[in-house]
């Protein structure tokens, strides 16, 4: 009989690996975790899953902005409106004042709209070298990575829905842990060291469970998440990593993020996007970056957002389009030329899961 | 002609079978002991009771919300507690309240067309007969005897005032459905007693007070229509006939819900409304894990017992259980599904048997931290049947306690009390095998080390030594005091009353017949089910009564004999002096 306390913690999880395919568990203390990492620490079947709890548009913010946004921030619709249309006791009809802005936020264009929009700036943004390039727009990570191609965070970046005194962040994280529909994992396989493996596989999919919760909203590591394979196979993709000093880089991969909001289905649709993750045994943190289709990525920001988002957070839909469209760096249109996506970043923060492959499609009906 | 005669050799191969079980259940009756018989008890109907019977009687949709009050758990089972319960003003209230609901439910648009077996006359008015067709339908199986006719016909009349008052038959007949489950014979198991006329000058239970106790018995139930039938016949009385009802009722999906609520009894697992865990430090165990752990339990008994007829002992070194997604993160495994599923530890895994199960490690620990006496404590008294004295009261708690960083394990911390002689007594029967659970931390998660030092999960149970849990577990199953436990609790659970001196006999009769069948629970509860011993009554003891004294007067009353005058009445003695 096997002693079981001559095992690692770690191993015991492996023993009930055999039932199912899927990732590592987790040591019970994190004070714990560190001396297991430290000694190179591997999951069990060269398995383990993270799933996202918490993301946020890759903005690196300075105080009042005095970095990034020197020249303010940008106005939004209300004051846009209410240049547009002063108040001189002319009577103006709807058609020609507020449906003639909504349709500039449905059915936007590129010709100027005589707002000088504010473009984030500075030497410094979150992210990933996209293209393995260095170029004029490039910035500089904060641990001096350089070629960091972040385009959309010169569009948003001082827009204030935007930033953390917006709104938009902590909501967009709360549908991500409430809405079941936007529920994705990356499972990493192959891994011989969470510390150092110069090659990894990397999977991603969408799953089907609810988050593993304390009482307090905190969560936590060890539970588990069903691939859905039925309605999720378009959430699904694979690539190659590498784990340098405890950190995973991705080969690029496109991937679509499910984006649930108020009741709009909203997807982001990144190309060539990559992984840069600090990985523990119970967590991962760091950034996706990719380029963003710029048509979906504003079609989701306008069915994910109420009027009075945009109008409290000052963030003028037809201004974000047009800058968007001029920033955009990557998948030029092979007819026109012209780029149809921008380089963005997520912050990200995930939590381990067991990721569950099911032999085959499970029907509601058949349980 | 091939196919005949391999059925005429099965049918003679089932006749044989038959008469041998025939000749075995004469022989088995025949070597039972004598012995004294139980009580005729009076006792409450648990809240699981009147809801079991509710949803039988109306069906499933009459579940009400009940929150009938706590009884107190006597010998290791809280239905031997319902003896000694009361109702008290506030409990008649939430039995009144509890009742209009279910009375709701019956005559609601909805229900009323199929639990109602007539319609009456008019809506707006009284209807006796159709009242009267329903409450003669529903009555025997809710007073669990015929309801006497006088009796019948005032609910009747009750009926029709209050159909003809509220201009309403169907809640005429909710009143009456309402006051039908307020009576005693609804709320209280009052057993009789009846000249055995087989054996003169002996008592037995009457055929209702048979039936009634084998149902709450096997199906923690009032006896349904079949069983009241078979009692009215007096076929409950001869042994045929009580073989066929109890085998009948040992073959209903009944069962399943009986032995839930056997085993959720003897182990104690109404704790799981008070158990608490500190979220800092199990911040993992919450709400739902603690009603995942008893019912996880509670599967994995039904599975091994009723379904696949296991041997009880094994309960203790099984690996196989069934698995929730708020259990998974605690055993550190996947959750196969995303609600119960089947699962099996792999071997070599610390988990094997229900004392590595969360509902015995969590219950039987601290909020905040896991401790070995009270698991160990738990482990005798819970499936041993054995009583570890309460500590004294001036217990030394400052070594156990000791912020000491030198001291780190449980094991090093619960030696001061091995030191102590005034402890030592009890921890030395409690200790040397709850040590061995400290591999797993208060919440049920298993550990190498406890504030880094590695645990030593060696122990012994009564002289045998083991090395971790899983060896505890070989040894408790080996235990001979274990299933000798089972057959004094199922016994004392079926017959409401707890064991004593005098059960001794039978008890060990039923012992050895559950280790000839293999230790077959559904077997046990056969034997018990059909022993004499089961329905055989004698007269209960006369209890002597000493009433407080008077604070008024500062008079001593004079001594009561509870079987000459009523304990009730000792008040109004006292008040009247």
């Amino acid at each position: 009989m096997i002693d079981v306390r001559s095992l690692p913690k770690v191993a015991l999880a492996a023993l009930a690996l055999p039932l199912l395919t899927t990732a590592a568990s987790p040591p019970a203390k994190e004070t714990k975790t560190a001396a297991a990492v430290a000694a190179d620490w591997a999951p069990p079947g060269g398995r383990i899953g993270y799933v996202l709890w918490d993301e946020y548009w890759g903005i690196r913010e300075t105080e009042g902005g005095k970095e990034e946004c020197p020249k303010g921030w940008n106005i939004g619709p209300r004051e846009q409106f209410a240049i547009l249309y002063p108040d001189q006791g002319k009577k103006r009809k709807l058609v020609d004042t507020q449906l003639a802005y909504e349709s500039q936020v449905w059915f936007p264009d590129t010709e100027p709209d005589g707002f000088e929009y504010h473009e984030a700036t500075g030497k410094y943004a979150l992210g990933i070298d996209l293209d393995g390039k260095s170029s004029p727009e490039d910035f500089v990570s904060d641990d001096g990575r350089t070629g960091i191609d972040n385009q959309l965070f010169r569009v948003v970046g001082c827009v204030r829905n935007y930033r953390k005194e917006g709104e938009l962040g902590i909501i967009t994280t709360k549908w991500r842990q409430q809405n079941r529909f936007n529920r994705v994992v990356f499972e990493l396989s192959n891994v011989d060291s969470l510390k150092n493996d110069p090659d990894v596989d990397v999977a991603y999919f969408r799953t089907l469970d609810h988050l593993l919760a304390d009482s307090t909203g905190h969560f936590l590591p060890g539970g588990s998440q069903r691939i859905d394979t039925r309605f999720g196979k378009r959430f699904q993709a694979s690539t190659k990593g590498r784990i340098v000093d405890g950190v995973l880089e991705t080969d690029p991969v496109d991937l679509e993020l499910p984006e649930l909001a108020l009741s709009d289905p909203s997807i982001i649709k990144f190309k060539g996007t990559k992984l840069r993750l600090t990985l523990t045994p119970e967590k991962a943190e760091g950034v996706l970056g990719g380029y963003a289709d710029i048509e979906q990525w504003f079609y989701a920001m306008n069915t994910s957002w109420a009027t009075h988002h945009a109008s409290y957070g000052q963030a003028s839909a037809p201004s974000i389009y047009r800058a968007l469209r001029r920033l955009a760096d990557g998948y030029p249109d092979p007819k026109t030329g012209e780029n149809t996506a921008i380089s963005a970043v997520m912050d990200i923060k995930l939590v381990q899961v067991y990721v569950l492959h099911p032999d085959a499609e499970s029907l509601m009906s058949a349980r | 002609m091939r196919r005949r005669v391999r059925v005429f050799a099965v049918g003679v191969v089932a006749v044989a079978a038959i008469g041998a079980t025939a000749a075995v259940g004469v022989m088995n009756s025949n070597r039972e002991p004598e012995s004294k018989g139980t009580p005729a008890s009076l006792r409450l109907l648990t809240e699981q009771q009147y809801l079991n019977t509710m949803m039988y009687v109306f069906g499933p949709n009459v579940r009400p919300t009940a929150n009938f009050a706590a009884v107190p758990r006597v010998d290791g089972l809280l239905n031997s507690g319902t003896a000694l319960a009361g109702i008290t003003d506030t409990q008649l209230e939430i039995y009144q309240k509890t009742a209009g609901k279910v009375a709701a439910e019956i005559v609601r648009e909805e229900s009323r067309g199929y639990l109602v077996p007539c319609t009456p006359a008019a809506t707006d008015a009284a209807d006796p007969e159709c009242a009267r067709s329903f409450l003669a339908q529903v009555g025997p199986l809710l007073y669990r005897r015929p309801v006497p006719p006088e009796r019948l016909e005032a609910l009747v009349a009750g009926a029709n005032q209050a159909a003809d008052s509220l201009k309403d038959f169907y809640q005429g007949l909710s009143v009456a459905i309402e006051g039908l489950l307020l009576s005693p014979s609804v709320l209280l198991v009052a057993e009789h007693a009846e000249p055995d006329p087989d054996r003169p000058g002996e008592q037995r239970l009457d055929a209702y007070s048979l039936a009634t106790r084998l149902s709450l018995f096997l199906w923690n139930a009032a006896p349904d229509a079949e069983l009241l039938k078979a009692a009215g016949s007096g076929e409950l009385h001869t042994r045929k006939g009580l073989e066929r009802e109890v085998d009948r009722m040992l073959a209903s999906p009944r069962l399943e819900t009986g032995v839930r609520a056997l085993f959720d009894d003897m182990f104690a697992f109404e704790q799981f409304a008070t158990l608490a865990k500190d979220n800092l430090i199990y911040p993992i165990f919450s709400g739902e894990t603690a009603v995942d752990a008893r019912e996880q339990t509670l599967r994995t008994v039904v599975d091994h017992l009723v379904t696949r007829r296991q041997d009880y002992r094994d309960l203790f070194t099984s690996r196989q259980t069934f698995m929730s997604p708020s259990l998974a993160p605690i055993y550190q495994v996947p959750a196969p599904g995303p609600g119960w599923e089947p699962f099996e530890f792999p071997a070599g895994s610390p988990r094997a048997g229900l004392l590595t199960q969360i509902s015995f490690l969590a219950l039987h620990s601290h909020p905040g931290r896991s401790s070995a006496t009270m698991r160990g404590k738990a482990l005798r008294e819970v499936f041993l049947c054995q009583v570890v004295p309460k500590p004294p009261p001036n217990v030394d708690f400052s070594a156990i306690q000791n912020p000491d960083p030198n001291i780190k394990t449980a094991r090093e911390r619960v030696n001061f009390h091995l030191q102590d002689p005034g402890c030592a007594g009890c921890h030395r029967i409690t200790d040397p095998m709850g040590l061995t659970m400290e591999a797993f931390d208060g919440s049920g998660v298993f550990r190498h080390a406890e504030n880094d030092a590695p645990i030593d999960t060696s122990g012994n149970l009564d002289g045998v030594e083991f090395t971790d849990a899983a060896g505890l577990g070989e040894a408790l199953r080996d235990n001979a005091q274990l299933p000798w436990c089972m057959v004094r609790r199922a016994f004392a659970y079926g017959t409401g009353t707890p064991s004593d001196e005098n059960d001794r006999r039978v008890l060990e009769y039923l012992a050895d017949e559950f280790a000839e069948d293999g230790y077959v629970v559904p077997d046990l509860l056969r034997e018990i089910a059909l022993s004499r011993a089961f329905s055989k009554v004698h007269p209960r003891r006369e209890r002597v009564v000493h009433p407080l004294p008077d604070l008024k007067s500062a008079q001593r009353p004079s001594q009561l004999t509870a079987a000459a005058e009523p304990v009730a009445t000792a008040p109004q003695t006292l008040t009247s002096r």
